[in-house]
């Protein structure tokens, strides 16, 4: 198992860089990998400063962009699934599981709504994240009981806000007229359209959540085994699912707001990676980095070229080859995968 | 490595319920200690506020000389080893894996294992017989192996004292003894102290070195097996009538369970004895049955080492003895009628009869002559029973005479109509 974990966790990056390059690649406009890599090297080491020919232009001010933020956002889901299915210890949770992902559509939804000139800058992912942190606010302040977060209230708590936004959202699209189909589109997931400024937007949240998702990976390990026996190894275990919350609440809430509700990456990846690199949460968080930031470049690529110049909405993307492959895992694991 | 370990008027309560109402005990190195108890008698709940799992309401725990409160987690978890009930999802960790989580207290956060980790985990696992398995996945194992693996997890931690919740409640006989042998070695060899929470009375008996048997959120009795196991604190606690026999091998008190108790209020009606003459192994039927169907007994004059004698003794009854192989001596003769003397009513059991115990059977006149009932078991008939040149014989038609109640076979329920007053609203037919 050790020898398989190090394995898999050296060549997950190799397969991203790999992953990122064709994928940057790919469109109207076909480049060379070669080509790719050698646009991605000049304006990595600075000296490609202004873009002279059409494909650096479409490459740097176009694909990379939208290639590197469906990698975080990819990570993020799949990140935050593995979180939560840790946490709240139940295979079926998902980032979308405690409702902090309605709350970003409900500020999303809100701001397309009542904010005439929404749809520029970055108006929707900032509406967004507040309606996340809201939703976040309250799902705790319900979820917790003398102090402490009892894995199924938080899941009860969870479930009964996120029922409640989708509730507001429908009643919102009622109201909508014609900015219906926008917030439809919004609400299905799509990472068009979203140039740099996006990427920086989500990429402190990301990061922040990352480091304290790795710092208690080993603490989560413990709490898997049962809360008590945690605490008689030495675990903080309330400290640590308070923690383990909110960063994951965090990186749920920065992709969501960025891209909407992109299904399945969350709740496949987490459970694929886990059959291929075992429980424990200290590979099993960078292996979900990686497997969930591959995952949705792949299938992203996918959405935008395959009707091209149309797009398919990421999300229905996901869900329609995710579900095939992990069927493939599952059948193949299932003497052997428990979660 | 020492420990010390102190429980203060420990109070805790589920919302409204209290479950531990004022629980005080002491701890030292070395100890091996039950908690036994009924079900909802606050047995876990006490080990995991020992565990700093629960928080008591008041009333708290020193670990040496410090509050719980006030330890740190991680240092409490150095000092102390739990092996819980269970729970949690697992997911698939190895136990390789579950088991090295019992450094976890001792590790760096980013820090790797050290030689002397790997040691203590490999020694755990051979310890607990679960070196072969390190590398199966925790939910493929069986009852008894899971049990065995988070034991070696606790034994991981180094921890001179180790509480146990229940930890044979799901295994087999064989695998119960095999832990509890485990445990014992370690207490004895390792000078570690254990306390464990058990429902089987007889294994705990066997293998504490103390009892605190807690009922009702207190601590009801404490101190020795012989202390603790007595057939009125079961009586009171679990409300069954049980025997307590000693373990052949190590005379430790081992429980035998008989009935469940009467209900109260039915108990008073049986006040009246019955006193049982026999001998030879002739009362012994009667007795078993009376005493099952809760009637309080006596017994006379039976010889030491009879068999009579030896169920005498088992069910605890007062009893007249008399030597092995002695005829009945006049004083031995006369505390038999004192016993009858006030008594409810008196029973003949079809003993043999010899010159040296003809005594018994006039005994059962002298019953007759005070107007006590008395009842006559004479199958096989007193003649064919009569070793003492026809006394016995002559004797049986004079209680005949006078009245006895001659029955082929026990009848209990004449026994009970008979003892039971007559507006009696417990009608026990």
């Amino acid at each position: 198992m050790r020898g398989k974990r190090l394995l898999v966790l050296s060549i997950l990056p190799l397969l991203a860089a790999v992953a990122l390059v064709v994928a940057v690649g790919i469109g109207a406009v076909a480049v060379p990998p070669l080509e790719v890599a050698k646009i991605i090297g000049g304006f990595l080491r600075g000296t490609l400063s202004q873009p002279s020919i059409p494909a650096e232009t479409i490459i740097l001010q176009v694909r990379l962009p939208r290639i590197l933020l469906g990698f975080l956002i990819g990570a993020s889901l799949s990140l935050a699934g593995t979180a939560f299915q840790g946490l709240l210890q139940n295979p079926l949770a998902d980032p979308y599981t405690i409702g902090v992902s309605s709350g970003a559509a409900v500020g999303a939804t809100a701001a397309l709504l009542l904010i005439p000139e929404a749809s520029s800058g970055f108006i929707i992912p900032l509406c967004g994240f507040a309606g996340a942190l809201l939703a976040l606010f309250i799902v705790y302040k319900l979820g917790s009981v003398g102090g402490r977060l009892p894995v199924v209230t938080v899941l009860l708590a969870g479930v009964v806000v996120s029922s409640f936004l989708s509730a507001v959202i429908s009643l919102g699209m009622l109201l909508a007229g014609e900015q219906m189909r926008n917030i439809f589109f919004w609400l299905a997931g799509g990472l068009g359209q979203r140039g740099w400024g996006y990427l920086a937007l989500i990429t402190p949240y990301f990061i922040v959540g990352l480091l304290v998702l790795l710092y208690l990976a080993r603490d989560l390990n413990l709490i898997l085994l049962g809360e008590e026996d945690a605490l008689s190894l030495g675990v903080e275990v309330e400290r640590t699912k308070r923690w383990i919350l909110v960063a994951a609440s965090l990186i749920t809430a920065g992709a969501v707001s960025v891209s909407g509700l992109i299904g399945f990456v969350g709740l496949i990846v987490p459970h694929a990676m886990r059959i291929i690199i075992g429980p424990d949460h200290r590979y099993l968080f960078p292996a979900a980095l990686f497997g969930g930031g591959i995952f949705l470049v792949a299938t992203d690529t996918f959405a935008r070229t395959v009707i091209a110049p149309a797009e398919i909405p990421v999300g229905i993307v996901t869900a329609f080859l995710g579900a095939p492959f992990f069927v493939y895992l599952l059948r193949r694991h299932r003497e052997k995968y428990r979660f | 490595m020492s420990l010390h370990v102190e429980v203060k008027n420990l109070v805790f309560s589920y919302g409204s319920e209290t479950v531990l109402d004022g629980v005080s005990l002491s701890l030292a190195q070395g100890d091996f200690i039950g908690i036994i108890g009924p079900n909802g008698s606050g047995k876990s709940t006490l080990l995991k506020n020992m565990a700093a799992v629960l928080t008591p309401d008041s009333g708290e725990i020193i670990i040496d000389g410090k509050a719980l409160a006030h330890w740190k987690r991680r240092n409490l978890a150095r000092r102390m080893g739990v092996v819980g009930q269970g729970g949690g999802a697992g997911f698939n960790f190895t136990v390789e894996e579950m088991v090295a989580m019992g450094r976890y207290p001792y590790l760096d956060r980013f820090g790797s294992f050290k030689p002397a980790d790997r040691q203590a985990v490999e020694r755990a696992m051979h310890l607990t017989g679960c070196y072969h398995l390190r590398q199966r996945e925790i939910f493929s194992l069986s009852g008894g192996e899971r049990q065995r693996a988070i034991l070696a997890r606790a034994l991981a931690q180094e921890t001179p004292c180790l509480l146990l919740d229940e930890p044979t409640s799901f295994l087999d006989l064989g695998y119960q003894v095999e832990l509890l042998e485990l445990l014992q070695s370690l207490n004895q060899r390792e000078k570690l102290t254990i306390i464990v929470v058990m429902h089987d009375l007889n294994l705990a008996s066997r293998y504490c070195r103390k009892l605190f048997l807690l009922y009702r959120g207190q601590i009801y009795a404490g101190g020795s097996p012989e202390e603790v196991l007595t057939r009125e604190h079961i009586l009171e606690v679990y409300r069954t009538e049980v025997l307590i026999e000693p373990h052949p091998l190590d005379e430790k008190p081992q429980v035998i369970p008989v009935a469940a108790a009467p209900a109260a209020g039915s108990e008073n009606s049986f006040k009246k004895r019955v006193h049982l003459i026999g001998g030879g192994g002739s009362a012994t039927p009667l007795m078993k049955e009376l005493f099952v169907k809760g009637l309080s007994l006596s017994a006379g004059v039976l010889s030491v080492g009879d068999s009579d004698w030896v169920t005498a003794r088992r069910l605890g009854l007062r009893m007249v003895e008399e030597s092995p192989f002695s005829p009945i001596s006049p004083l031995r003769h006369r505390q038999n009628l004192e016993l009858i003397g006030d008594a409810g009513a008196v029973m003949l059991a079809p003993l043999y009869i010899g010159p040296g115990n003809l005594p018994n059977v006039e005994a059962a006149l002298f019953a007759l002559e005070q107007g006590m009932p008395l009842f006559v078991i004479d199958n096989p008939p007193a003649a064919s029973r009569d070793f003492a040149g026809g006394g016995g014989v002559t004797l049986y038609r004079r209680l005949h005479s006078r009245g006895a109640l001659f029955q082929n076979e026990l009848d209990v329920d004449a026994i009970i109509r008979l003892l039971l007053p007559a507006s009696s609203p417990f009608p026990q037919s």
